[in-house]
């Protein structure tokens, strides 16, 4: 007898368990829209000699999960034995208006550190014209000058590193890097 | 083997059921109980009596008593007087529930509870004053749920010696176990070379869950709750349920204590490497002989950064508190006792470790040492992971009349893991700078009802049912896993049949598991959920011949399931900790394993050794499978990978030995052997363990001025380099073999009759420099050098 009515009490105790959980997990979390995703890298690029210069290029994945970005857009053509100033923007475009992703970048500019490294081939100088503030000031990269030489074509690559301990200003391999895109330079 | 507080209780259940008119406690009592007791010897005499209990009595101060008597109370026939020695011996034991008493002029009066399944051991330390209690030490084989299993357990000293590290880095000197590492602060058990999801893990009956699938997610667990920690090698999913596929690390508390008044220990353990502190306390007692048993424990323990030979592992602190409390009483046959445990971790990531991209993690594994020189602090910086676990458990116990037993247990787990990356994410937002990128949270709740069949004519077992309900919560900003339910439920039986010098055992269980996923549509923005089922026969069968009474062999074969993780089937995107692009697979089936084992063992006077050689076959095996494409994302070129199965056999062989090959010293081996193949393949697996030996001497000595069984060990540790590895699925090829020294010295005293225990131990003596190949942090760093290390616990 008693061990029907131990069997019985554990049945119903299981049950009330069984029945008394919550359901959380049908609830799925929506994406934060405070936080910000960097969708765009764009390349802003102005003839010192000639204000009226300007060529922009953009390297863009909207859904920037997926291995699937937008390359239409991510090509500039220089000209030849030229000096162009040029500034660097990091943009949220899953958002509108878009997300100005830079301001922060600048706002953490102690711990971080933008690469340039144009294709062997390229004739593409590049040079941090920016600075941290770090004490003594470290390079940043958001502005820089590009002086090309003689006709050629090949990828630049632009590399956002961040870099919490350890910066110099100068060494891209150190932290990790939040965006590194191809960018394909025609200097003509 | 543990004692057993069964006490009077069944008694008086005895007296309630078939002498009910009879009112004389105390002489009724004595009745009943030698009623029962001849009861007992009868049905022992049907059956097969073949275990044997040696032992040995001494006094407090651990002299050897003379002419101790030792009854074995379940079977009055049987008994022993000790020799000059101290020593007993009790030939022909009955298996199942054994009383056994231990009488000296002038001493207290030592009594033990024990469940035989097997040989067993048991020191009796007998206090000259009455009033206090004897100290009783049983150190028996207790056979886990399938006695055909090879089985391992942290015994005596290795056990105190194992007392602060992880669960992980504790067992994993054990034969046939490994650890698979995140630096010297994140380790998981690896059985057999499988780990996470494949090795489940038993917290004081229940089934540790947690976020196991990850091999930077340690297990939820302090050590110092359960004073037992044993390993169950091989497929145990009859008994356990799914995912015993490698096998099962069990940690048991100490039974409640069953007389009046209190007790308890203290640990403190301090480390010279990461200027590492523990200390745990346990006070127990209860409130009188009716009443209500009780025990409170608390562990704090904090670390700073770890050193290799050459520099400090920058960001390597950790801290963590424990806490749990059960209280159990017993009323006639029935006990019943509820548990509570709450645990909480913060461990720092070494800052070499991070990678954005392939790029970060090759430069990473290219440099000699990491970037930034660091020094000591016991600052956590990001990234690190906070993890809570608590657990909360009722259980009860009713002894039938006829020996057999029901239990029930019924739990209720949470588990909250939060990764915090070394990146802030990009916000304007001020709270969302200080929110984890990642956070999960898993609900589980749980009950098991388990039926164990007396003894009768050489057969025992049990059987139960086991059911439990989980809800996964992610939230995080970046995607990684959906959120998902699960229910899941068995049933089982497994039956044994002793004769005389054979054992039989067999089982079957059967496993039904639902699993819904919700997920977002990413556009669209609408839940939407997938739902799978799973349904798993499983088996066993074996049997153990004891040839002499120092040889046996054991034999099994069984099944185990798995379900595949919710990560292999919808994880989406890139995985930190590797730097690779991972695609989850919703079409993967259930692994399905056959494990093949025989065990060998031998226990002479001198000479103690095991062979376990094994192979499991598993089917369906779910691994990652490089892809030919990498993936292009805006933070750069990641390898691709998705999840994929494949037919793999793992096979192996671990062997242990003891000798005592002069007076006072003894010789110690063992040897950890493992191959993985992926049939299918044709291809080495990845992450097998390299070929492991460690040999050590331990001298030994009764007696030493005011110590008590003073020693002194040193222990080789070599491991060989794997060569056995998949070409192209890995970054960095796997470092070179090592070997490394470490020391131990300790004793026993007596402090106004305070029981302490020290340990000193110098581990990886000669700072040597080294690398392991399952440590995660083998891309990026040393593994830590010497390490000085102080324990002691002191008992009252």
């Amino acid at each position: 007898m008693k061990k029907y009515i131990a069997i019985v009490t554990a049945a119903l105790l299981v049950s009330t368990i069984w029945t008394s959980c919550r359901k959380p997990e049908e609830d799925v979390d929506i994406p934060d829209p405070d936080n910000e995703v960097i969708t765009t890298v764009r390349l802003e690029a102005v003839n010192a000699a000639d204000t009226t210069d300007k060529v922009t290029a953009e390297w863009r994945d909207l859904t920037p999960n997926d291995g699937n970005p937008d390359l239409s857009k991510a090509n500039m053509t220089l000209k030849k034995d030229a000096v162009y100033n040029v500034s660097l923007t990091f943009l949220d475009e899953t958002k509108t208006p878009a997300g100005d992703i830079t301001e922060e970048v600048r706002d953490r500019a102690n711990y971080h550190l933008v690469c340039y490294a144009p294709a062997t081939g390229l004739n593409l100088g590049v040079v941090r014209t920016d600075k941290d503030n770090n004490t003594p000031q470290m390079e940043l990269g958001l502005q820089s000058k590009f002086t090309t030489g003689a006709v050629s074509t090949g990828n630049l690559q632009v590399a956002l590193h961040h870099q919490p301990s350890g910066k110099n200003g100068t060494d891209c391999s150190i932290g990790s890097t939040d965006a590194e895109v191809n960018f394909a330079i025609t200097v003509q | 083997m543990h004692m057993q507080d069964i006490g009077i209780a069944p008694c008086l259940l005895f007296i309630h059921l078939y002498k009910p008119t009879i009112i004389v406690a105390h002489i009724i009592l004595a009745m009943a109980m030698f009623i029962m007791f001849v009861g007992d010897a009868q049905r022992c005499t049907a059956q097969s009596c073949n275990f044997r209990i040696s032992g040995v009595v001494t006094d407090d101060q651990r002299h050897p008593l003379i002419g101790a008597i030792i009854r074995l109370e379940t079977d009055s026939a049987k008994g022993d007087v000790t020799d000059t020695g101290g020593r007993f011996s009790i030939h022909r034991v009955c298996p199942g529930h054994t009383l056994l008493t231990c009488r000296a002029d002038g001493f207290s009066t030592g009594v033990a509870h024990m469940h035989i399944t097997g040989n067993s051991t048991i020191r009796f330390s007998l206090n000259a004053d009455k009033n206090q209690l004897a100290e009783v030490v049983v150190n028996g084989v207790r056979l886990q749920d399938i006695h055909s299993l090879s089985q391992v357990e942290l015994r005596g000293l290795e056990r105190f010696q194992a007392s602060g590290k992880t669960l992980g880095d504790a067992i994993k000197a054990l034969p046939g176990l490994n650890a698979i590492q995140t630096g010297p602060t994140i380790s998981k058990p690896m059985i057999h070379g499988l780990h996470s999801s494949r090795v489940l893990i038993l917290n004081n009956g229940i089934r540790q869950e947690g976020q196991q699938w990850g091999s930077e997610h340690a297990p939820e667990i302090d050590p110092f709750v359960a004073n037992r920690i044993s390993v169950v090698k091989g497929a145990a999913s009859v008994r356990y349920g799914a995912d015993a596929i490698g096998g099962v690390v069990l940690l048991e508390p100490d039974p409640l204590p069953v007389a009046k008044g209190m007790s308890g220990n203290v640990y403190l353990i301090g480390q010279s490497n990461g200027r590492m502190g523990t200390a745990s306390a346990t006070v127990q007692g209860r409130t009188g002989e009716h009443g209500i048993a009780w025990r409170v424990q608390g562990t704090a323990k904090q670390g700073g950064n770890f050193s290799t030979p050459h520099y400090y592992l920058k960001n390597t602190a950790m801290r963590e508190q424990n806490f749990s409390a059960q209280a159990g009483y017993k009323y006639k046959g029935l006990d019943v006792a509820a548990y509570y445990s709450m645990y909480h971790t913060r461990n720092g990531i070494f800052e070499g470790s991070h990678a954005g991209n392939i790029t970060d993690l090759y430069a990473a594994i290219a440099r000699e040492r990491p970037v930034t020189a660091s020094v000591f602090s016991y600052d956590i910086a990001r990234s690190y992971q906070d993890i809570r676990h608590e657990l909360a458990k009722v259980g009860a116990t009713y002894h039938f009349a006829n020996e057999g037993k029901l239990e029930m247990n019924a739990a209720r787990q949470d588990d909250i893991r939060q990764e915090y990356d070394v990146s802030l994410p990009y916000t304007k937002d001020p709270t969302l700078l200080s929110k984890p990128q990642v956070s999960f949270q898993l609900m589980t709740h749980s009950a098991e009802l388990v039926y164990t069949t007396p003894s009768r004519n050489g057969l025992s077992g049990n059987m139960g049912m086991a059911g439990n309900t989980q809800g996964n919560v992610f939230k995080g900003i970046r995607y990684l896993v959906p959120n998902f339910r699960t229910y899941s439920g068995g049933v089982f039986a497994i039956e044994r049949y002793n004769t005389g010098k054979l054992t039989f055992e067999a089982g079957a269980r059967y496993d039904h598991r639902w699993q819904r996923v919700y997920q977002r549509n990413a556009s669209t923005l609408q839940t939407y959920h997938t739902t799978l089922t799973f349904s798993n026969p499983t088996g066993t069968v074996g049997a153990i011949y004891r040839a002499t009474d120092k040889l046996s062999f054991t034999a099994n074969a069984g099944t185990a399931w798995r379900a595949p993780s919710v990560n292999e089937l919808y994880i989406h995107g890139v995985h930190f900790s590797d730097a690779s692009y991972q695609d989850g697979d919703s079409t993967l089936k259930a692994e399905r394993s056959l494990n093949t084992g025989i065990t060998v063992a031998y226990n002479s006077k001198k000479l103690r050794a095991t062979a376990d050689v094994y192979r499991n076959h598993i089917g369906n095996y779910i691994y990652e499978t490089p892809q030919l494409q990498p993936v292009t994302l805006l933070s750069g070129t990641f390898p691709a990978f998705r999840f994929t199965q494949d037919n793999v056999t793992i096979s192996g062989v671990d062997a242990s030995l003891q000798y005592d090959f002069a007076r006072h010293f003894t010789l110690q081996s063992r040897a950890t052997i493992v191959r993985g193949y992926n049939n299918t393949a044709d291809a080495w697996l990845i992450y097998m363990p390299a070929d492991r030996y460690e040999n050590g001497i331990v001298f030994n000595l009764h007696e030493l001025r005011f110590m008590e069984e003073p020693y002194i060990s040193v222990e080789n540790v070599s491991t060989l380099r794997q060569t056995r590895v998949p070409q192209g699925l890995d970054y960095a090829a796997p470092p070179a073999g090592y070997s490394i020294f470490n020391a131990s010295a300790g004793f026993t005293t007596h402090i106004r009759k305070k029981k302490m225990m020290v340990d000193v131990t110098v581990a990886n003596m000669t700072n040597t420099r080294y690398r392991d190949y399952l440590d995660k942090f083998r891309y990026y760093a040393d593994n830590i050098g010497i390490n000085f290390i102080v324990k002691t616990r002191f008992s009252f």
